[in-house]
């Protein structure tokens, strides 16, 4: 009896819970907006009074809970409430940087939808269409940093139908390729040989063969990277010695039709190239399983054996911070910056990450407009907000107090203390780390397509000597695809792609047979995407 | 008359259902906590199993499709390699894992010194208390076919590895993936599986060793024939009770694959994670869909234990 009863209770116990939840549709996201939407409806006419403003970013914000985050939304909050003139409430929601897609999507599910969130180039060609975000053109061409803007097609090349529903306020950037001059020297290349693949795959031939680093031993390699592929556009960007012209997913052509680029020969050519240097040991076979930061830690690690001479990564900011952790480990070398091979032709400048306003979608733009001139129209304002962005909290990440600025000695190294006199801009130690100087936060002062107007830089020379390389050796990375197939299948197809990659690089797979399986396997589904994309 | 009546229809009436539930009102009210628990945990999250036949995006409304992401499912061959992959390496795993277990109990209770003994069982006790992920990471360095792999290094000093040929790539390399897992699974899991081993090692009555003594049975005869028979039934109990979980394999998998030994590595729980996470705009309704069809699997797995227990030991699972 007691059975029947705990059975009873239990199927009622369902049987409510699941009549509770029939009623209301899941992962509603517009049953938040349409609350909003009707307390909006009452009062259109009046302008709207943003009081919290929540925004979702990933780790780019490198103001940190660990790193002071309190001290930067103190200051943005009293900056900006005086800025709009109102008090306004910043809550910052920052996710997991590896899991950051994931959890954006969870976010969107749960319908508890941010006012602001920062997307990759990926997401937003995903997430435009489906009307979520604010188209913002107009608030965006009659912004007050207009004036200021330098870098005007950073924005311009986001518009979607000639719409923009995400603001960048940096250049994407892109990578470029360093290698190790000592390694270079010891093993008899000189940069400026290094112009075309044949003179690049012979340095890393001589650095995997010729013990480059002196130890006796022939344990370094040629080349790493994280992954043969990349999983976020533009895929192929830290190794696009290898890819050269071939881009690995759906991408125009001059007339502007797409087409699969992983179809094509030059991609067969590119995995031939992958499966030779795969073969020869000349890329270290750990690339298929390091993530960026395993690749970072071996290039610049004070035990070189294992390492590699050819590193591709983000250019100007990232190749200060090598030359410090080459300082910090002992490393002693220079970077030679190879200029792209004649087969690459330039490297590729990626569509910037972009910060949108959720669109409540109750057809008033008051609010939108309000989170508009809180979140993006400050944010470039050349001064205070911009500087906080930059980087971050004054007194606690930056400073122009006359000062004695202490670094702590890394492993029992002797400490670096400087002086700085009253208004001249330094950088503090980092809060979590007092061994190194705090950089920069979510916006790189060299990337930013407005600057400070109050004429404070931190850009290092090989920083900004990097950056001025990059933009004079690269081109704007082919325009991220997005159809309703595309999205649906994206998972499935990149599986396979995955799978044609392993099998012929890792396995010495025949090329023209697994391109074949590619073409039958994703026959239906790519002539789907085209046909969408083409419409 | 009425007296032989009622002795002759000994009925119990029982007392209206309220009243017993008023009576023993104290085992309801510590009822009632399991009850919210089951609800909430268990019963309130399967009302998710209905967007496995809805595109369901983390942006508008979820539509109905019906049985579209079943077809899709069966129709992937991604899926059925992870689906068979998934009970290869479980059942494989599990019996492995259960034999190494007897093997070290057996010997476990065979040590004389019992301070030697009490040592050795805290040390193989301990991996498993150590985290997959940091069983992964050390593992990766100790087989990393780079300079400072470990491994690598030993067979090329012992000579196994000569100088023209390459490090073992052993998570990298489709061949060698699923034993370096099975070995993994070994070290970590062998410790904790001798517990419920050594239990019935040591209910097992002396007498009967002491008769195989006077019957002259080597140490390996009682082994053999004393020892092994006390635990058939136990080790038949924990592969059976094991068996029922085959199908919930993720965390050991996900941190040791990688994208070269997919064909022998993904399972169906990697397999829902990549086609859930690692796309820019996810549909859930597939990735239920393929968790829905997970858990049917485990849940005939489930019933078949039942079942095969009912015949060994004389009693289900549940």
């Amino acid at each position: 009896m007691k059975k029947k009863l705990l059975s009873i209770l239990l199927a009622t116990a369902m049987v409510a819970t699941m009549a509770g939840c029939g009623d209301k549709t899941p992962a509603d996201s517009s049953s938040a907006s349409s609350s909003v939407a009707d307390t909006q409806a009452t009062a259109p006419a009046e302008p709207y009074n943003l009081e919290t403003l929540t925004m979702v970013v990933n780790g780019t914000l490198t103001a940190s809970v660990e790193n002071r985050q309190d001290a930067f939304e103190e200051q943005w909050e009293a900056a900006v409430s005086e800025k709009i003139g109102h008090k306004i409430d910043l809550v910052i929601q920052q996710q997991d940087h590896s899991g950051y897609v994931d959890a954006v999507g969870r976010i969107f599910a749960g319908g508890d939808l941010p006012d602001v969130i920062l997307m990759s180039a990926d997401m937003y060609a995903q997430y435009a269409p489906t009307g979520i975000l604010w188209d913002m053109t107009e608030a965006y061409e009659n912004a007050e940093f207009q004036s200021r803007i330098e870098l005007k097609s950073v924005n311009e090349a986001m518009k979607i139908d000639g719409k923009l529903y995400g603001f960048a306020p940096a250049t994407g950037n892109g990578c470029v390729t360093w290698v190790k001059k000592s390694w270079m020297d010891a093993v008899g290349v000189k940069a400026e040989d290094i112009t075309n693949w044949d003179a690049y795959y012979d340095m890393l031939t001589k650095f995997t063969t010729e013990d480059p680093d002196g130890n006796g031993k022939n344990d370094t390699y040629g080349v790493a990277a994280a992954g043969f592929v990349g999983f976020e556009a533009p895929y192929i960007n830290y190794l696009p010695e290898f890819w050269q012209d071939a881009y690995p997913a759906f991408v125009q052509d001059d007339n502007g039709v797409w087409y699969d680029g992983f179809n094509t020969d030059a991609t067969k050519q590119a995995l031939l190239r992958l499966q030779k240097a795969y073969n020869d040991g000349v890329i270290d076979p750990e690339s298929l399983t390091m993530g960026t930061k395993d690749v970072r830690t071996k290039y610049w690690s004070a035990d070189q054996a294992g390492s590699f001479g050819a590193f591709t990564y983000w250019a100007g900011k990232w190749e200060q911070t090598v030359y410090d952790n080459f300082e910090t480990n002992g490393v002693n070398t220079e970077l030679v910056t190879l200029a792209p091979l004649a087969e690459v032709g330039a490297y590729l400048n990626r569509e910037a990450p972009v910060w949108c306003i959720i669109d409540d979608g109750d057809g008033d733009n008051s609010r939108e407009q309000a989170v508009f001139d809180a979140f993006i129209e400050t944010m470039l304002d050349g001064d205070t907000v911009q500087m906080l962005w930059t980087y971050g909290a004054e007194g606690v990440h930056w400073s122009t107090a006359a000062e004695t600025v202490t670094l702590k000695g890394k492993d029992g190294k002797e400490d670096t203390v400087k002086e700085y006199t009253e208004g001249q801009f330094h950088l503090l130690p980092s809060p979590n780390d007092p061994t190194t100087a705090w950089k920069s936060n979510a916006i790189d002062p060299s990337l930013v397509i407005a600057p400070l107007t109050n004429g404070i830089s931190s850009v290092t020379d090989i920083a900004a000597k990097g950056n001025i390389f990059f933009s004079e050796h690269s081109v704007q990375a082919p325009k991220s695809a997005s159809s309703e197939t595309l999205t649906n299948e994206g998972g499935t197809l990149n599986d396979l792609k995955t799978e044609v990659i392993t099998e012929v690089v890792t396995k010495n797979g025949d090329v023209d047979q697994w391109m074949s399986y590619y073409d039958e396997q994703s026959k239906s589904l790519v002539e789907t995407i085209l046909a969408e994309l083409n419409q | 008359m009425s007296k032989k009546k009622a002795a002759g229809t000994a009925k119990v009436h029982k007392k209206p259902l309220g009243i017993r539930i008023w009576n023993n009102r104290g085992f309801y009210v510590m009822l009632l906590p399991v009850l919210v628990f089951l609800i909430i945990m268990h019963y309130w999250p399967m009302l998710g199993i209905r967007y496995a036949f809805y595109d369901y995006k983390p942006v508008g409304e979820p539509v109905f499709v019906g049985m579209k992401h079943f077809n899709k499912l069966f129709s992937a061959p991604p899926f059925w390699t992870a689906f068979w992959n998934t009970l290869e390496l479980s059942i494989i795993k599990l019996v492995i894992t259960t034999v190494a277990s007897v093997v070290v109990s057996i010997l476990l209770n065979e040590m004389g010194n019992l301070l030697a003994k009490k040592i050795l069982q805290t040390v193989i006790y301990l991996p498993h208390f150590m985290s997959w992920v940091v069983t992964a990471s050390i593992f990766s360095l100790f087989l990393s076919p780079s300079a400072t792999g470990m491994v690598n290094g030993m067979l090329r000093d012992w000579g196994i590895l000569t100088d023209d040929m390459k490090n073992i790539y052993f998570l990298g390399d489709s061949h060698w993936w699923r034993p370096v897992y099975y070995v993994i699974n070994i070290w970590k899991e062998t410790g904790w599986g001798t517990i419920v081993s050594l239990a019935t090692l040591s209910g097992i009555n002396p007498e009967l060793y002491e008769a195989a003594d006077i019957d002259g049975a080597t140490r390996f005869q009682k082994m053999r024939y004393v020892t092994l028979p006390a635990l058939a039934n136990t080790i038949i109990t924990v592969l059976i009770l094991n068996l029922a979980k085959v199908m919930n394999l993720f965390e050991s998998v996900f941190v040791l694959y990688n994208d070269a030994v997919r064909d022998v590595s993904d399972v169906v729980a990697t397999y829902i994670y990549r086609q859930t996470f690692m796309v820019a705009l996810p549909n859930y309704g597939y990735s239920t869909a393929v968790g829905l069809f997970r858990s049917l699997v485990g849940c005939i797995l489930v019933l078949v234990c039942n079942w095969l227990s009912k015949k060994v030991r004389g009693r289900g699972i549940v």
